[in-house]
């Protein structure tokens, strides 16, 4: 019973803890993209602004709910957002929503597999490298992978679309699916092939290194050393011992990186010419499109606070001794305040 | 009587490549161990306690390499075993505790788990079977409730306990030799004592032979029944723990017995060996204790002395045992006790 309360608890807090949050977040995105320089009306409006008169202007702004204190305008979109409206897209003239919702799925399939392909990737590297620490192996890893972690996405992208869409002629080069074959895996899995290649390579040594690098740090520590007199093999203990030691800080690292999966594909989007919302982000950004920003940043942001709070609930049952300096902290604080 | 030891080590040198040149960490080593016995090796930091027995497990750095020697574990030399036939001799044969119980747990897996990891290395036996014997090791060290704490991570347990935790894995696969690395040195000295009486009984139950490393003689003086002096990587002096306590031969043993608080005479002050121990990159070339030594002769920089014999079993490394020595008495404060 005692327990059951508690779990509920918790989880009332981490709702609580996620709407704070969310509006903080918001509140901040929707001052800060209107202290930047520009003109929304001319995003809605076009080059018809140039020709309008004073008096239509203000009469456009007062239409658009542009010329009320930002205060009052935060006030209503909030109160409006609770009801499922996210407000105009200024540039496409349909509602926020309407614009993101038909290309969320694209950047998701392309962001989610990409997040999955690296992370599973450099895991699986960082071990290879770190049973092999200092062996031929392992520094032919690091170079090449140094190496293509900085060559330039872009550019990497157009070689690509060079040698295998208009050389080889094997794939693709842009979009997420031929005409009329949205349902058809195997097309959109061609279209993906490029993107992807682009999107791992970019990511992938970044994390394998540092994970590798957290691998062997572990390896030095005090307690291989007694898992070593115990007969234990490397791989045993790299498996049994520190993988599941540094998991926390895989688990974390994986949480925050979580907005690679929908803002992170922009640059492959533009180079594929591949319908996501990467693109859009920085299109709303240029535009001022108050509405479609606010709604890409919610996006993202819920997010990276959900898989936040997962990696964390995920992180106690590992290492037990979180909960415990979370239970600590709370009981002094309660100390201190009765 | 050699046949029968268990650890034999003869003429070991150990020597570290580092980037400004080898560094001999350990010089011709010569030590034997026979069953049931209790051997401490004492000597300052740094003089090559620890890597003289890190040596024997193979746990010591891809830097380090054995120079010279042989070592010897139950009459099988093992100098060039390869680390697959060292994995199978580690935990069943030879063991290890180290000195600081707080880092040298998985702070994240349990404990009971850490035991059961090295009897199923090592025993062909089922996971109950396995933790039935973690269990029965958890109560011979001395953990009350070990069927509750079993499940426990170690950030539940004090540093003794966490101690006496190690020494469960460690004796977990029942190995012969068992190499303890001034365990006690990091408890408080209540902590100490029940550490060391737990050792004894230990050895009197189950037979192990134990290789004890500390700097500190009081705890020595209580636990050894054989007693080898290191410094600057030589043992310069080795007998019963009778003849190096009260018969010390070598001018370093004096030293060391002299710092012992209890060998000072009231209202003055501590005493201390002066100087550092040299730095091994480049080791004079005659007794390496000579610059510290008051009673050091001509000889004694010029000529590394070799091991003189005084009795069966006690040897020391000094010139002031040859015949040509002029007769020189250990510190009075010595042979007051």
């Amino acid at each position: 019973m005692q327990r059951k309360t508690r779990v509920i608890q918790k989880i009332l807090k981490k709702v609580a803890g996620f709407v704070i949050a969310m509006v903080c977040l918001s509140i901040i995105v929707f001052y800060f993209s209107r202290l930047a320089p520009g003109d929304p009306l001319q995003s809605f409006y076009g080059d018809a602004v140039e020709s309008m008169s004073t008096q239509e202007l203000l009469a456009a702004k007062e239409r658009l709910g542009l010329d009320d204190p930002i205060h009052i305008q935060y006030a209503k979109w909030i109160s409006n957002t609770f009801h499922g409206d996210f407000g105009m897209s200024l540039k496409y003239k349909i509602p926020a929503m309407e614009v993101v919702s038909p290309l969320i799925g694209n950047t998701l399939i392309l962001g989610g597999i990409s997040y999955l392909v690296v992370f599973f990737l450099a895991i699986f590297l960082a071990i290879c490298c770190a049973l092999n620490e200092d062996s031929l192996f392992d520094r032919i890893i690091c170079k090449v992978g140094t190496a293509a972690y900085y060559i330039p996405t872009f550019w990497l992208g157009v070689v690509l679309v060079l040698v295998f869409s208009i050389n080889l002629n094997w794939l693709p080069s842009s979009g997420a699916y031929d005409f009329g074959k949205s349902g058809d895996v195997l097309n959109r899995l061609q279209h993906l092939v490029l993107p992807l290649a682009v999107m791992v390579l970019s990511h992938l040594w970044y994390y394998a290194y540092m994970f590798r690098n957290k691998l062997l740090d572990e390896f030095r520590r005090d307690y291989i050393l007694l898992a070593k007199t115990k007969g234990l093999a490397k791989v045993e203990i790299i498996f049994k011992h520190c993988l599941r030691n540094i998991a926390p800080t895989i688990i974390s690292i994986m949480a925050i990186s979580t907005t690679h999966i929908v803002s992170g594909t922009y640059i492959a989007e533009a180079v594929f010419n591949y319908p996501g919302i990467g693109a859009l982000s920085v299109e709303s950004a240029k535009y001022h499109d108050y509405n479609l920003l606010l709604l890409l940043v919610l996006i993202t942001g819920a997010l990276v606070i959900i898989s936040s709070m997962i990696a964390q609930s995920i992180n106690e049952v590992i290492d037990p001794r979180m909960k415990e300096l979370e239970a600590v902290t709370w009981r002094k604080r309660t100390k201190t305040s009765s | 009587m050699i046949n029968k030891a268990i650890l034999q080590l003869k003429n070991l040198s150990i020597s570290f490549d580092t980037p400004n040149g080898e560094v001999e960490a350990v010089r011709n080593v010569n030590l034997s161990l026979q069953k049931g016995e209790i051997l401490a090796i004492v000597g300052e930091s740094g003089c090559g306690k620890t890597v003289l027995s890190q040596s024997v497990l193979k746990l010591l750095p891809k830097t380090s390499n054995i120079k010279n020697g042989q070592i010897f574990v139950e009459g099988e030399d093992i100098t060039h075993y390869k680390e697959k036939k060292m994995r199978n001799l580690r935990g069943s044969v030879l063991s290890m505790v180290f000195q600081d119980p707080m880092t040298t747990l998985n702070p994240t897996i349990p404990i009971g788990k850490q035991i059961t990891e090295s009897i199923l290395k090592h025993k062909r036996v089922s996971r109950e079977e396995a933790k039935e014997r973690a269990i029965e090791m958890l109560e011979l060290v001395g953990i009350d409730d070990p069927i509750y704490r079993f499940n426990l991570q170690p950030h539940f347990f004090s540093g003794g306990m966490r101690q006496r935790c190690v020494l469960a894995i460690a004796l977990a696969s029942d190995p012969k030799i068992l190499f303890a690395d001034e365990p006690t040195t990091s408890l408080d000295v209540t902590v100490q004592a029940k550490i060391l009486d737990l050792l004894l009984d230990i050895r009197d139950k189950t037979g192990i032979s134990i290789v004890f490393i500390s700097h500190d003689l009081g705890v020595v003086a209580r636990i050894a029944d054989k007693v080898a002096v290191m410094y600057a990587g030589k043992v310069v002096e080795m007998g019963t723990a009778e003849e190096v306590f009260y018969d010390p031969c070598h001018p370093y043993t004096w030293g060391l017995l002299g710092a012992l608080p209890s060998s000072t005479i009231e209202g003055e002050n501590l005493k201390s060996i002066q100087g550092m121990p040299p730095v091994m990159l480049d080791p004079p070339p005659g007794d390496a204790f000579a610059v510290r030594n008051e009673y050091a002769l001509k000889i004694d920089y010029a000529e590394m002395p070799p091991m003189f014999q005084i009795t069966q079993t006690h040897f020391a490394a000094t010139w002031l045992l040859d015949e040509r020595a002029p007769i020189v008495k250990p510190p009075i404060s010595l042979k007051r006790r």
